[in-house]
């Protein structure tokens, strides 16, 4: 059963070098319960998905299509519903920048504010819920660490504290974009198993990352994206282990363990896509048709589905 | 290190003005207009700073002058302040048309010298001392609204405001909880460095006479001795006490402030070790 269904999603921005498609044309599904990474490299509009889902994007974007969540168009929906969505149905986790916490603020505070807004229970409540909340989420001194500035914290408590906002008032769906950027490894590590034993158990996860790694350990189904599209979708063991296009076989190939080889090129400029396949500039298997022709999404066997003339 | 040092120096200095100011009554327990020995007295031991023309003593009038002078200073600034702030924060979150407007008005109004135009209005209207200090303080916002809506745009911009936003917090929770705290710090300085300007300025004022010259303030001291011929006769005295007065406050105001401007002026290097 569909919880999120995004259909015929495009976003673009008008900018004076013309029109900037940084989603076009996605049809993406999250079934309940599901972990969906979107996987891509720095620009290919995974982020504006990511924010799109929880209708966050700029007001200059024009959004066309639907994102359909029980029942409800994301899309079209007024503001007011939406404010009501985010944060107790659909929440985010994002990355731990300088100004994602209020600074003059205690960490507590913070916290428990989603559930004051949302008026779901009392102060008394709300600090008892962020104290328990702390305390799933690997602190050892709740009470203390709610009492603290966010200054005080390292970067990877500082990611749990995201996550606990994230998670304060138990949403169904928790959209995570690149949650462990910036972290060394071994903090790395930890919270992704923390988002594996915590977030993402009874939740559906939609996962937004360039971290291959990330990718396999969090998340049962994959989606590789590209230049505003989608190029292949499956379940993640079997994209990892047999990948379909030749930009995923080519990203597996620039990993460090499998040689380090990178795809030559660069990704196209969202102001001005080639004719044809976005990928032929840079595909080792590319044909003439490739470049006059744009390939659509189409079904590669079970539930794969792949964008290139190889498989058509 | 120094600035630690300056902050300490203006705070204790600070704190003794305004202790004598309180102590005044306990200080000179006659009261500023009261009689009590011959004119153009030198300082002796009943009187310390010596007599004016008429035979007030001058550490009377200097402890209660206190009193008035650093209350339409510090008076005003916190209008002058609070008014800032307020309306910074509601440009700059708000923006929009009234924004444009509102920055476009001030920017005419800047340039006007707000001590000329004090002049010009308390020549007309004759103001007593409370008004005045309302006007100064309704003046000396201007120039603040400028700055405060500068840092309330950046906070405005952040994260955590559009995350408040998001899940549904309302316009004056944001204003107050996330934004009013965040731009404090700024507030505290310019609290500081109004409060020395318009202290000056208050001073300034009361020295041409914009109010009731029978108020006893440094000011009205000042102009009593130029007046009344202390200059010309060289009678130190009864110059040097409240001129003194108004640098040191001043001074001790400046260096708090200045030992603030490493923290909120980002193109102060700092060396901290």
């Amino acid at each position: 059963m569909d919880q999120i269904c995004i259909a015929r999603l495009k976003v673009i921005f008008s900018s004076r070098s013309g029109e900037i498609r940084a989603v076009d044309e996605v049809d993406l599904s999250l079934n309940e319960g599901d972990s969906l990474c979107l996987i891509g490299e720095s620009g290919c509009g995974k982020t504006v998905m990511g924010m799109a889902a929880i209708g966050l994007l700029p007001k200059n974007a024009r959004v066309t299509g639907t994102i359909s969540y029980k029942g409800q168009d994301l899309v079209a929906a007024p503001e007011q519903i939406l404010r009501q969505i985010r944060g107790q149905e659909i929440a985010m986790v994002s990355q731990n920048s300088a100004n994602s916490l209020n600074p003059v603020m205690k960490v507590g505070d913070q916290i428990a504010e989603s559930l004051l807004i949302h008026r779901l229970c009392s102060r008394k409540e709300a600090e008892e819920k962020t104290l328990r909340l702390l305390d799933s989420l690997g602190f050892e001194d709740p009470g203390q660490a709610a009492g603290r500035y966010p200054h005080e914290f390292s970067g990877g408590m500082r990611e749990r504290i995201l996550i606990a906002l994230a998670l304060i008032c138990n949403p169904r769906v928790i959209i995570a974009d690149e949650p462990t950027a910036g972290l060394d490894a071994q903090v790395k590590t930890q919270i992704l198993r923390l988002i594996r034993e915590r977030v993402a158990n009874g939740r559906t996860l939609f996962l937004i990352t360039h971290d291959l790694g990330a990718a396999a350990f969090l998340s049962n189904r994959l989606a590789v994206m590209y230049a505003g599209e989608l190029l292949e979708t499956g379940t993640t063991k079997e994209v990892l282990a047999r990948p379909l296009h030749p930009y995923t076989q080519g990203l597996l190939a620039s990993l460090p363990s499998a040689g380090l080889h990178p795809i030559p090129g660069i990704s196209p400029s969202p102001a001005h896509f080639p004719p044809g396949c976005r990928f032929s500039d840079r595909c080792p298997a590319v044909r003439d048709r490739c470049r006059k022709e744009h390939p659509v999404m189409g079904g590669a066997g079970g539930n794969r589905q792949v964008r290139c003339f190889l498989y058509d | 290190m120094s600035r630690k040092i300056l902050f300490w120096i203006g705070i204790v200095v600070l704190c003794i003005y305004i202790g004598v100011a309180l102590a005044a009554p306990l200080i000179a327990p006659e009261g500023p207009t009261a009689i009590t020995g011959k004119p153009l007295q030198p300082p002796d031991s009943r009187h310390p700073f010596g007599t004016n023309q008429v035979g007030q003593d001058i550490l009377a009038q200097l402890v209660f002058g206190a009193r008035i002078t650093l209350l339409y200073g510090f008076c005003s600034a916190l209008l002058a302040v609070t008014i800032s702030t307020s309306i910074g924060i509601v440009l700059g979150y708000y923006g929009g048309i009234v924004d444009e407007i509102a920055c476009r008005i001030i920017d005419v109004v800047m340039p006007i010298p707000m001590f000329v135009l004090l002049i010009v209005l308390t020549t007309f209207f004759s103001p007593g001392i409370i008004q005045v200090s309302l006007l100064m303080g309704l003046m000396g916002s201007i120039y603040g609204i400028r700055i405060m809506r500068a840092q309330v745009l950046s906070v405005a911009r952040t994260s955590f405001v559009e995350g408040a936003r998001a899940i549904g917090a309302s316009d004056l929770r944001i204003m107050s909880r996330h934004i009013l705290p965040n731009v404090m710090p700024l507030v505290m300085v310019k609290f500081v460095s109004s409060s020395q300007q318009l202290l000056l300025m208050g001073v300034g004022l009361s020295f041409i006479g914009m109010w009731d010259t029978t108020t006893v303030d440094w000011g009205t001291m000042i102009q009593n001795a130029y007046s009344q011929g202390g200059l010309a006769l060289g009678l130190w005295w009864w110059i040097l006490p409240p001129g003194l007065a108004v640098i040191g406050v001043s001074l001790a105001l400046a260096m708090i402030g200045y030992s603030f401007e490493d923290k909120f002026n980002p193109r102060v290097e700092v060396n901290r070790i």
